[in-house]
């Protein structure tokens, strides 16, 4: 067995057992939900159902019930569609690439972490879906065959690399979430004593046996998934962003815009994990497995990226001034000084400046703190891709053109929806599905543990 | 006799060998194995018996009724006999002349099965031939169904004999008791008309004939008719001027326009001995915004200005003092005054009399009589008196009227005392289109034809004689009042016999008069020359100091006097230089609206707020007048455009707006207290962007630099890039594979920016020709217009790259201080349409490829296939794109604007153009269903498209002829000409885009 130096700390806290472990993931799953969580899905779901409605009415009505005009033909609609791709890739990045790496202090979060790409990503898709003017003529959108002679979809088109990263990006996800699931499963099924509940994870479990050559074959799968999804991480935010780079808008054409999409995917994906998990750990009381080194960890990532975004911003405004496009140059100015200055200036004080504070320590470990970070990072987000969406296109080439925008309670009402979707989805998510990937974090125990740590460092190698 | 002839098919068969035999016993050459299928066992053991199969059929058969049941019945009534002279989807064409009680145009009429759809300018030897805005818009005022559809006595509908009876049985009466029959019209100059009305004054000796103009020109007419002793105007003929003086006079907005803008736009060829304008007014006009040179002046500083201008050059008239800036821009003017004796025009706007004699008497000193002002040469269009409106309003009052017949106008909106002076009327009827303001307060109102729906004829100028004829059945129960004149004086022809006597009268031929829409004539012209008399008026007459307060000048925008408020594609036309729609306004300057309080906002959503003005002229008070702030606006004065707060037009004008008749102003100004009201209105605005920020959007140059550099050289330069190559020009830095753009046409278009008005013809021609919906108040406001085709107007301002330069300012700052425009801007137009990018942004974006180029330099929208991401909107740099937010055919927000959504507007739709759907993107087209119809017709010929053979619905409304369009591949064609003109560019050339549309750099004779 590996042994991990005692300089590392402990991944596991408390003197766990694997039986504690199993005791503990299964916790919400066999109890009843407290009241927290009624209170919370209900809320949740309120919204959601706003958001049906409003998506309701954008249909059946038009899009002009949104606060869209000639100049800005997208808005709240595509910002939200960045901000929830971007949210998910922390899942992948953790799942995957962390998998890669052998970073261990992924297995108590990855689980969650997918969850959130998954429903995020979902949120994410009805965006494009919704913000066409003839929704139910989407599916247009893929290459089908068709009667129409021989129309075909332009794959020039950014949006249409869109269609297939998004939804590569969903299929592989979900099917790597799944797989690490199985195992998990199948211990929620081997407990189960309500008959309804063990059938049900019994087709979900796909028969799981737990035989050495079944291990075997969920290793090979999971390590060759997280090959598939690695380059995903890197290539839907790419892509996302090229629907903004390849077009000729001032502000949107620019070609930093890939390295650095990705990094405030990860920045804000990370922040969203860590307004999930400090909840999570909190509710469910797994503090022993989503430990102060696991937060701290993600604020230190949280950091690295938001510096990464802060050293973008800069340079976007740098190349502006250095190229020598007017326009370019007047778009910048617009951002920093022109009536959406306070958006850009939101946009500057929570990802650049908030994420700085986390070289203290003390401040990054500090749990409330780190919480509030994380909302801020999320608002922040949301606010670049407002800022590179509306402040570049209400003000571009022609200035009879320049208009403002300001959205409509519809809009509004679609984006607290899928707010509501994504917590419907995962508190639901959190009461069904075993939130820690249990299996894999049994596999640590031994090198990983508190107590196991300890006695290592106690009584040496013989224990 | 039988044939003996026999056919054969192959040497086999002649030579009937065995094979052949073989053959013709076996028709078929493989069996058809119907024994094995009727044999077959499984057919006999089936299941279905013969009534299943019974039931099977009746279901089905009810199945297929009940579908059909559920289909929308269209019916489609094929002609019986089909009239010789129509193809269906063959447009055929009508010459004729437009009215509509204010503006005079001949025009040539399309019609489809049928239906007046378009309208387009008449033939080139006839009198201001051509379209503005209005004369656009009239074909959908012909499908308004706000009109008054039955004539009506009291509240009760009857029919017109019972109509006719009943005003005969006044005018009888009238007769009888000594009261008066009056007709109350505006300018009547029909020489039809002007018989009837004689024929019916030797009927009736109580009988007299009100003329008036809504918008008055009375007091001038009144000078020019005391100078000629004829009652018109006299006609300008800038051909052979070469500086025009205009004291607030809006020539190129005016009835008269397409004649004089033409011209103007003639003589403004740039180059040496371009016609120079020098405009000084109060309000910023259309016309203003084209001067070479623009001074602010007060409305009652005009007087005195022309007055010193007369004693400069050497004339006599009263001098009264003048502010000194001013007086020192009049003296330089009078220096160039000087240079071009005979060469000048001075005109002036408005209607007061002082200024017509003042002006008068300048030409006169100028030597303009008789070459740039023709009062040889007079127009008949406006002959409207007020003394004798006046007159009739005292006689209503005092009842001294039996009889009022009111037609074709509209007395009580246009005139402010008329409501209470109608009541005194015994008997009142009003033939009307709609039941408007005074109809409503007539004893009776019947329905008049549109000018598209009846005969009549017209002598608008000295020389010329035209011909209205009717290009569809009237739609309502209506009677022309040519006819209607008749029965009460007992002349029972139609109105066609009427006019078909008028012109034989003159000696002409019917048929070809028709056929030309008119004809030259002798008769109208004036002999002599007024130069002396003018003068020695100018010398006697007594001027009042510039006032020091605040004053008025009331001004027309594209809906002009007001006939056709309820016409919403002139509701919704932006105004060419607030850029507002649906709403009249005060336009104050920002100096004034500081002092007082006003402000403009724009909210966050882009929507314009202002403030609301109380004003007071007299004893009459205007409340809530909503105030814009206008650059250019002469510090002091205000504006306010006539036309619209109506109370009983139609749906689409009720509402908006305020009257400016109501304020009774006689001479177009006055004295005017204002003062700030409480709330703020809300504006529907299409520009917020006022200045080029210092962008080269609209290039423009100075005539002498312009002559120096023929080349252009150095102010047409064009963007370059650095490459591993060297400096390339935009079209060679390129990352694009090329179309081939020589095989086959090649579509250009050109805009001359130099001859641009900036009237807005094209912009509701285009509506007409493409069906463009119309949205309403609310989602202009949303900065939601679906117009193909916009005319930006950008202002100077006092910012500048340079200046930031010189004065060290820096990024922020001097960007912050160009948004401001100038508060006497330089103004340009520029019309901005689908561009037609040879690289265009908007195809490679689309996820369905539902915009694609077409091999002749043309974008192409396929509708059918767009799925509405409006990607290609948010790359189009241009910001041309427009998005169906709604379904404006269907939806009951815009029930009462979009005319698609109105079973007499639709009959305004082009059939060749679809009707858009909610959720797709659409824009301008090039018209390419005229490209496609060129292209057919020339097919079926055999022969190339002749350069000109046809041109889009922007290029033919174009007055000035600023916009040429045809096929570059063509050496010959005129577009390729402009294209190797020094002064063309390509807007935002540096973004690669290549378009096919290119523009012609403005030259100003600065």
């Amino acid at each position: 067995m590996h042994y991990e130096s005692t300089e590392r700390k402990p991944l596991i806290l408390g003197d766990k057992s694997y039986h504690q472990i199993t005791e503990d993931v299964v916790r919400p799953i066999e109890t009843a939900a407290p009241r927290a969580w009624w209170v919370a899905f209900s809320i949740a779901l309120v919204m959601f159902l706003w958001g049906v409605g409003s998506l309701a009415y954008t249909v059946a009505t038009g899009i002009g019930v949104w606060g869209l005009n000639k100049t800005v033909g997208w808005a709240w609609d595509i910002t939200n569609f960045v901000w929830w791709v971007g949210i998910g890739h922390a899942g992948t990045l953790i799942s995957a690439v962390l998998l890669l790496f052998r970073q261990r202090w992924r297995m108590a979060i990855n689980r969650s972490a997918e969850a959130m790409t998954i429903f995020s990503v979902i949120q994410a898709g009805l965006f494009p879906l919704f913000h066409m003017g003839r929704v139910w003529l989407a599916y247009w959108v893929f290459p089908i065959p068709n009667q129409y002679g021989s129309l075909w979809v332009n794959f020039n088109s950014p949006l249409l690399w869109d269609v297939f990263a998004i939804s590569t990006y969903l299929t592989v996800s979900v099917v790597f979430w799944y797989v690490g699931l199985i195992p998990d499963f199948a211990m929620v099924r081997d407990r189960a004593i309500n008959p309804v509940q063990k059938h049900i994870y019994k087709i979900l479990s796909f028969g799981w046996g737990g035989k050495a050559k079944a291990w075997q074959r969920f290793e090979e799968v999971s390590l060759v998934l997280a090959g598939l999804a690695t380059p995903l991480v890197l290539s839907v935010h790419t892509i996302v962003s090229m629907d903004f780079a390849t077009s000729v808008i001032p502000g949107w054409h620019t070609t930093i815009f890939p390295p650095y999409f990705v990094a405030g995917a990860i920045f804000s994906g990370f922040a969203m994990v860590q307004t999930l998990l400090l909840i999570v750990r909190k509710v469910f009381k797994m503090e022993d497995y989503i430990t102060i080194q696991h937060i701290e960890m993600m604020n230190i990532v949280i950091m690295v990226t938001g510096s990464i975004v802060g050293v973008a911003y800069i340079t976007e405004l740098f190349i502006a001034w250095y190229s020598g496009v007017e326009y370019e140059q007047y778009a910048f100015l617009n951002r920093a000084t022109g009536p959406y200055w306070w958006a850009y200036w939101s946009m500057m004080t929570c990802n650049v400046f908030s994420p700085q504070l986390m070289w203290s320590k003390k401040l990054r470990t500090n749990l409330v703190f780190t919480f509030m970070i994380s909302i801020v990072v999320n608002i922040g987000m949301w606010f670049e891709r407002f800022v590179i969406i509306v402040t570049s296109l209400h003000r571009d080439y022609l200035p009879s053109s320049w208009s403002m925008f300001s959205p409509s309670f519809v809009e509004v009402g679609i984006f607290v929806g899928t707010i509501g979707f994504f917590f419907t989805l995962f508190l639901l998510y959190a009461r069904t599905f075993p939130v820690i990937a249990q299996a894999e974090l049994k596999t640590i125990l031994k090198t990983s543990g508190e107590v196991q740590k300890k006695l290592h460092n106690d009584h040496g190698a013989q224990h | 006799m039988a044939s003996n002839k026999v056919y054969w098919k192959s040497f086999d068969q002649l030579a009937n060998t065995e094979v052949s035999q073989r053959l013709a016993e076996n028709e078929f050459a493989q069996d058809i194995p119907v024994d094995v299928f009727l044999s077959e066992a499984s057919s006999s053991d089936s299941t279905t018996s013969r009534r299943d199969f019974l039931k099977f059929l009746g279901f089905s058969t009810a199945a297929a009724t009940l579908a059909a049941c559920e289909q929308p019945i269209i019916e489609s009534v094929p002609y019986v006999v089909q009239p010789d002279t129509l193809t269906p989807g063959v447009p055929s064409f009508y010459a004729t002349a437009y009215t509509d009680g204010q503006d005079y145009a001949s025009v040539l009429v399309k019609t489809r099965e049928g239906r007046p759809i378009k309208l387009e300018p008449g033939d080139s030897a006839r009198f201001n031939r051509g379209t503005n805005a209005r004369a656009q818009a009239s074909v959908l005022s012909l499908y308004d169904s706000a009109r008054l559809r039955e004539p009506r006595l009291g509240k009760k509908n009857t029919d017109w004999a019972s109509m006719i009876i009943a005003l005969k049985k006044s005018a009888d009466q009238s007769r009888a008791e000594g009261t008066q029959f009056v007709l109350l019209t505006s300018s009547v100059y029909s020489p039809s008309l002007q018989t009837a009305i004689e024929r019916l004054r030797q009927g009736y000796p109580n009988f007299q004939h009100v003329e008036f103009d809504a918008v008055s020109q009375s007091n001038t007419l009144d000078v020019w008719e005391s100078l000629t002793g004829v009652r018109a105007l006299p006609s300008i003929d800038l051909t052979a001027a070469s500086l025009v003086l205009s004291f607030g006079s809006d020539f190129l907005a005016s009835s008269m326009a397409q004649q004089v803008s033409s011209d103007y736009a003639a003589r403004r060829k740039p180059g040496t001995g371009m016609l120079r304008h020098v405009e000084l007014e109060s309000n910023l006009s259309l016309t203003g915004s084209n001067a070479d040179k623009r001074i602010k002046i007060k409305p009652s500083e005009v007087s005195a200005s022309l007055a010193y201008l007369i004693n400069q050059l050497g004339g006599s008239a009263p001098s009264v003092g003048l502010r000194g800036d001013l007086t020192k821009a009049l003296q330089s003017l009078a220096s160039e005054m000087k240079s071009a004796k005979g060469k000048t025009l001075v005109l002036v706007g408005g209607d007061d009399a002082n200024q017509a004699r003042l002006a008068a008497a300048l030409n006169g000193l100028l030597g303009s009589f008789g070459t740039t002002l023709r009062s040889d040469k007079p127009v008949y269009i406006r002959r409207g008196n007020e003394s004798r409106l006046s007159n009739l309003i005292a006689d209503l009052s005092a009842k001294r009227v039996g009889t009022l017949l009111v037609a074709g106008t509209n007395p009580v909106y246009f005139r402010v005392d008329f409501s209470k002076a109608i009541a005194g009327a015994k008997f009142s009827m009003a033939l009307t289109d709609r039941l408007d303001e005074t109809a409503m307060l007539c004893t009776a109102a019947a329905p008049i034809p549109h000018f598209l729906e009846a005969w009549a004829d017209y002598r608008p100028a000295a020389g010329e004689y035209s011909i209205a004829q009717p290009t569809i059945k009237n739609l309502f129960n209506s009677m022309p009042l040519l006819e209607v004149l008749g029965s009460v004086s007992g002349d029972l022809r139609s109105a066609k016999d009427q006019v078909a006597a008028s012109a034989s009268a003159m000696g002409l031929d019917w048929n070809k008069t028709l056929h030309d829409g008119g004809s030259t004539v002798s008769s109208g012209a004036i002999s002599g020359t007024p130069a002396a008399a003018a003068m020695a008026m100018a010398a006697s007459i007594k001027l009042a100091k510039p006032s020091e307060g605040m004053e008025i000048a009331l001004y027309e925008n594209a809906l002009g006097a007001g006939f056709q408020a309820n016409n919403p594609w002139l509701q919704e036309l932006p105004d060419p230089i607030t850029r507002l729609t649906w709403d009249n306004y005060l336009t104050v300057a920002a100096s004034d609206a500081l002092a007082m309080g006003f402000e403009n906002e724009t909210n966050s959503d882009g929507s314009l707020d202002g403030s609301y003005a109380s004003i007071k002229v007299g004893k009459r008070l205007l409340e809530n007048v909503p105030v814009f702030i206008q650059p250019g606006q002469t510090a002091g004065t205000v504006g306010l455009a006539y036309g619209y707060g109506r109370s009983a037009a139609g749906k689409v004008a009720d509402g908006g707006g305020v009257s400016a008749y109501a304020l009774g102003i006689s001479t177009g100004s006055a004295k005017v207290e204002i003062s700030k009201a409480e709330g703020m209105h809300e504006f529907a605005t299409v520009q917020l962007g006022h200045t080029m920020m210092g962008r080269r959007i609209v290039n423009e140059v100075n005539l002498n630099e312009f002559v120096s550099d023929p080349s252009g050289a150095s102010w047409n330069e064009k963007p370059t890039f650095h490459t591993i190559d060297g400096l390339k020009s935009a079209e060679e830095a390129n990352l694009w594979a090329n179309h081939d753009h020589e095989t086959m046409h090649m579509w250009n278009m050109s805009i001359d920016l130099t001859s641009c008005t900036g009237c807005a013809a094209c912009v509701v021609a285009c509506n007409a020709e493409n069906n463009v919906p119309v949205v309403g108040k609310e989602e202009i406001r949303n900065l939601r217009d679906m117009h193909w085709l916009r005319i930006d107007r950008y202002y100077s301002s006092d910012m500048s790259k340079d200046r930031a330069a010189e004065e060290n300012i820096g990024g922020i700052e001097m960007y912050a201080q160009m948004e401001e425009p100038s508060e006497s801007p330089m103004v340009v137009f520029q019309p901005v349409m689908c561009q037609h990018c040879n690289h265009a942004p908007c195809e490679t974006v689309c996820p369905v490829g539902a915009t694609v180029h077409s091999r002749e330099g043309l974008n192409h929208m396929a509708y059918n296939r767009c799925i509405g991401t409006r990607y290609c909107a948010n790359n189009c740099p241009y910001k041309v794109r427009r998005f169906n937010w709604f379904n404006y055919i269907t939806n009951e927000q815009f029930a009462d604007v979009n005319p698609s959504q109105d079973d007499f507007g639709r009959m305004v739709l082009n059939p060749d153009v679809t009707v858009r759907s909610r959720g797709v993107m659409e824009k301008c087209s090039m018209c390419i269903q005229r490209v496609q119809y060129a292209k057919l017709e020339a097919k079926k010929v055999g022969q190339p498209i002749p350069d000109g053979a046809f041109t889009v619905a922007c290029a033919e409304a174009c007055s000035t002829g600023s916009i040429t369009f045809g096929d570059v591949n063509n050496a010959k064609s005129a577009v390729r000409a402009a294209k190797s003109d020094a002064r063309a560019y390509h807007l935002l050339e540096e973004v690669g885009t290549q378009p096919s549309v290119f523009y012609l750099t403005k030259v100003r004779n600065a």
